[in-house]
């Protein structure tokens, strides 16, 4: 199944969320709605509203209604009954950090059909928006490369907003790759500057969602994770990375060009193959370790896999986690 | 090692291609964009390396692998029994050819080969046999194969140059005769030579035998220079008073440089002339002598030049004797047709070369005297002489003479048994063909000495001729018909008596019975009757040292001899032939024994055993002037020749095993072929464990 949406499609972002995916997640509801509080709050009940004082909208009275909330106001002008309607106190601030760095772009290829890590993160992070903005969450989404590049506030009303902003990131990753390669020797992007920044943005408790490839050490991953973890936000890291970053499956001795910094270097890649997928090894369960020693989720996604298998495949994770603890 | 299919080994240039492949993946590498190279940088550098050895053996696992496989394919084979031979260790069949040509008289060549030889003998084992051969013209072994160096030094100091140029094939073909019937494990041929280019004539077969090795020693220095007299030509003059002849010798410069030469002619012991002339580097000029009047006896003459370094071929002998022509005696009736022996008699007048002298006598009118030294008897449709004349005259055919009968209107019938004997057919009656226009002479044989001379293209028409009449002839067992008629009947036919020949010729000799007389081919055909039933042949001035005298072919040496007279060596014919050392050899010029090698340089003397000595007639023998080139052959293309014809024989002498079948029996192909297949069976394993270790 192709992860893949048209981009014809006429609401823009729209084409980021694939129905027969959701539909799939949707068969999750049980085991999302016990993961994390705010996240996949009663999937499989019908979404509800709290009694807050953020008023969210006015419905129709139905025998049954808490008479208590009928707008008497509207039903004096009406003539009709209405009950307010307010967003409930468990929602809380669901936010997806993007990196959108030059590494995120590897992967795309017309011949196999695969898409870019920075394609299928942001196709990851529309479906994670939209069971969130569902959940009546405040969605929001940020950006970063080596600093912040587009912010998106959590709000109720930003679902359009981060998908038409994941739309943008993903149109300027597409021309940028075009003409990648052709500047000079860089140092490569950290994530700590951004995250750090984002620290001192979010003021409410939220769920922060960092998509990236993780081109760093564990520990300075960790270090600027932790940025985000002093307002008690839930973090969830989601490491993305392409197949032939895992397998290393290149055939022809090849001069390699590090996206991020432009550095060469020749490679004979069967000399190397089996010592790469050690250390690429090594980096993944030392990410796992270090993210988990600190309380923060860590899935790791191979870009080639399904998007609805690699979320079914972090929910049972979550699910695990939470028995667990 | 030897290859059946060459060709094959071009399959060796596909080793390049792996390693081309290689090289030019090394420069031109794909470029490959990756996220980072961070995790690459962590990889130790040591285990590339090693990665790198592996496959640096699979590299050359695999080249291993289609180097078996061209080799198999180009089907090797070893030659073996060459290398049971010379290869192996053991006894030695040693023949030492030594060159004695008179070339290897320039300069110290001769005493230098002589202690190669020495030197060679000297290496003799006690368990080697050794053969000294020396060869000129042709090769003489000096010693049985012996151990002994005694002999084999005693050999060597006997040995003397000869007068005889250089041929190195018989003498390489003795010595392979020598060492082929060895049954020792090493054959080695020391050849010890100046290494004329002359000796060797690249068309003869120079095969050793497999397992024998060829060991050229050359004893020639620096190029020789040297100056011949290589040929002596006289051309006969008449004057007034009486004839003369003209000298005229051929002189060769053949060194780098030009020369001047003082150029003598001897005639009969005396100088008669001296000239001297210069001559350019590597030519050759002619030196005419005075005319000098032709002695009345075969004389003695020399043309020599001034000594130089190789003295045998500054002389040069020959011989003059007065004009000898060939008599022939036409007996005619006496009651004959008018010039019924003209044309005949006119058509042997024509020419000297040879000079035909002509008597006509009637049966009655012949004399003893006449028949004196005479090569051809004619019967021009007379009947034979009878009584002692007859008799004579059929002991001249016996000896050597020839006789042409021509029957014209005889009787034959009636003719005595004893002539009707001697003829070569039953000569029958007369045809009349004056009603069909005449015959014509339908077929003659070309290959018999009497009609040789017409067989190239336009050398003579008989078929213009015609023939009116003629007699029938009948042949008897051992004759031959040499011409025929259009009717098939035979018109010349012959058989040989004794050592003499008879031809009948089955019409006339004149205008009456054939036109042939008035056609051009009468005359060549006259003279070649007069020649070959004459037994003439043409009187050597001088021979080759080397050459072989064969006195019944040279009636010139031996008629004066063995004829009438007081020097004759009588009935017998016994003769003796002197050589310059004065060695002499006992000839018969009628019998058996009528050859003689003539292997001296100088004048020899052939004379009868009662004829006093120095009365003799004087035989010029001459070294061979091709012997005078000292250009030199290298002898490694001699011993590539050798080489090269041991592969030929091998294909031809059914005795050993061609290259097809050696190759076939050991089937080395097959053996490379398995090892190949092993060697890319191992390189699977390898390959298939790295693929699986790397992926």
């Amino acid at each position: 199944m192709s992860t893949r949406l048209d981009d014809a499609t006429a609401v823009p972002g729209a084409n980021l969320i694939d129905p027969t995916v959701l539909a799939r997640i949707g068969n999750l509801e049980l085991l999302a709605r016990t993961v994390v509080d705010g996240f996949i709050n009663g999937l499989h009940r019908a979404p509800h509203l709290g009694s807050s004082t953020d008023f969210a909208e006015h419905r129709q009275y139905m025998p049954g209604d808490d008479i208590r909330r009928i707008d008497w106001r509207l039903y004096a002008r009406t003539d009709k009954y209405f009950v307010k309607q307010y967003e409930a106190d468990t929602n809380t601030n669901f936010s997806v950090v993007l990196d959108v760095s030059k590494s995120m772009r590897y992967g795309a290829s017309a011949d196999t059909g695969r898409v870019s890590k920075l394609e299928y993160g942001a196709y990851l992070a529309a479906c994670l928006t939209y069971f969130s903005s569902v959940q009546r969450d405040r969605v929001g989404l940020v950006t970063v490369e080596r600093e912040v590049v587009d912010y998106v506030p959590s709000s109720a009303k930003h679902l359009r907003v981060v998908l038409q902003a994941l739309d943008r990131a993903l149109r300027e990753g597409r021309e940028a790759s075009a003409t990648d390669g052709k500047k000079g020797v860089a140092a490569a992007p950290t994530l700590a500057p951004p995250l750090r920044k984002l620290s001192e943005i979010y003021r409410r408790r939220s769920m922060i969602v960092l998509i990236s490839d993780l081109y760093e050490e564990p520990d300075a991953i960790v270090d600027a994770v932790n940025n985000l973890r002093g307002r008690g936000n839930d973090i969830m890291v989601f490491h993305l990375l392409d197949p032939t970053e895992l397998e290393f499956p290149f055939a022809d001795s090849s001069n390699f060009i590090d996206l991020e910094t432009g550095e060469k270097m020749p490679v004979i890649p069967e000399y190397l193959r089996t010592q790469y997928r050690e250390v690429v090894r090594e980096h993944v369960a030392s990410l796992g370790k270090v993210l988990r020693d600190q309380r923060i989720d860590y899935a790791l996604f191979d870009t080639s896999r399904p998007l609805d298998g690699a979320l079914f495949a972090y929910l049972a994770t979550r699910e695990r986690l939470r028995q667990v603890r | 090692m030897n290859f059946l299919s060459p060709a094959f080994l071009a399959g060796l240039g596909a080793l390049a291609i792996p390693v081309i492949i290689h090289l030019i993946n090394r420069e031109k590498r794909v470029v490959v964009q990756f996220p980072s190279l961070m995790f690459l940088h962590k990889i130790p550098y040591r285990s590339i390396r090693r990665q790198k050895i592996r496959h640096l053996l699979l590299l050359l696992l695999r080249c291993l692998a289609l180097l078996l496989f061209v080799a198999a394919f180009a089907r090797p084979w070893f030659e073996r029994s060459k290398h049971t031979g010379a290869g192996s260790s053991g006894a030695r069949e040693v023949v030492i050819l030594v060159d004695r040509s008179y070339s290897m008289g320039y300069g110290d060549r001769w005493s230098k080969a002589l202690a190669k030889a020495r030197e060679v003998v000297g290496a003799i084992s006690a368990n080697d046999r050794a053969t000294i051969v020396f060869f000129a013209n042709e090769p003489a072994a000096a010693t049985e194969p012996t151990a002994d160096r005694t002999r084999l030094e005693n050999a060597l100091k006997t040995a003397t140059l000869s007068s005889e140029a250089t041929r190195y094939a018989p003498a390489i073909k003795l010595a392979s005769d020598i060492v082929g019937g060895s049954n020792l494990p090493r054959k080695d041929i020391v050849l010890i030579s100046d290494f004329q280019k002359a000796g060797w004539a690249k068309r003869e077969e120079l095969a050793l035998p497999p397992g024998v090795e060829l060991h050229p020693m050359d004893v020639s220095a620096k190029p020789g220079a040297d100056a011949a007299v290589i040929g002596v030509v006289t051309d006969r003059t008449r004057d007034t008073s009486r004839e003369r002849i003209i000298v005229t010798a051929r002189v060769a410069n053949l060194g780098a440089g030009p020369r001047t030469i003082d150029a003598v002619l001897d005639l009969g012991g005396r100088s008669l002339e001296s000239r001297r002339i210069t001559l350019a580097a590597n030519s050759a000029e002619r030196v005419r002598f005075t005319p000098v009047a032709i002695p009345a006896t075969a004389t003695r003459g020399v043309v020599r030049i001034t000594k130089d370094s190789l003295a045998a071929d500054d002389q040069f002998f020959f011989t003059v004797a007065p004009d000898e022509a060939v008599s022939v005696l036409v007996i005619e009736p006496s009651s004959a047709r008018a010039n019924q022996s003209l044309y005949l008699r006119t058509a042997l007048s024509i020419g000297d070369k040879p000079r035909f002298k002509v008597d006509v006598r009637t049966p009655e009118s012949v004399a003893a005297v006449d028949l004196d030294r005479r090569a051809l008897i004619i019967f021009n449709e007379a009947s034979p002489p009878g009584g002692a004349i007859g008799a004579r005259i059929r002991e001249m055919i016996a000896t050597g003479s020839g006789l042409v009968v021509v029957p014209g209107e005889q009787d034959v019938g009636r003719w005595p048994v004893e002539w009707r004997s001697l003829l070569p057919a039953t000569v029958g009656p007369v045809v009349d063909r004056t009603r069909d226009a005449g015959a014509t002479i339908g077929a003659v044989d070309y290959a018999n000495p009497v009609f040789e001379i017409f067989s190239a293209p336009r050398s003579g028409d008989f078929s213009s001729a015609r023939v009116f009449r003629y007699r029938r002839l009948k042949v008897s067992g051992d004759s031959g018909i040499i011409a025929k008629f259009d009717d098939g009947s035979p018109a010349m036919v012959q058989r040989s008596v004794g050592s003499g020949r008879v031809v009948v010729w089955a019409t006339s000799m004149d205008a009456s019975w054939t036109d042939l007389p008035v056609q051009t081919v009468f005359v060549p055909l006259v003279h070649q009757i007069g020649r070959r039933v004459g037994r003439y042949a043409d009187a050597r001035q001088w021979y080759n040292a080397g050459n072989v005298l064969d006195l019944t072919r040279h009636a010139e040496l031996t008629s004066p001899l063995i004829g009438a007279g007081p020097k004759a060596a009588g009935d017998s014919g016994r003769l003796i032939l002197e050589s310059p050392s004065g060695e002499k050899t006992r000839l018969s010029a009628l019998g058996t024994n009528h050859l003689a090698t003539l292997r001296e340089r100088g004048l020899y003397e052939l004379r009868g055993e009662n004829t006093p000595i120095g009365a003799g007639r004087p035989i010029a023998v001459n070294v061979d002037p091709a012997e005078a080139d000292l250009t030199h052959l290298d002898p490694q293309e001699l011993v590539a020749a050798a080489s090269a014809g041991t592969a030929t024989r091998q294909t031809i002498d059914a005795t050993m095993v061609p290259p097809e079948q050696q190759e076939g029996r050991q089937t080395v192909w097959w053996y490379l072929l398995l090892g190949a297949l092993f060697l890319m069976a191992i390189e699977t394993v390898m390959s298939n464990r790295l693929s699986r270790a790397t992926s």
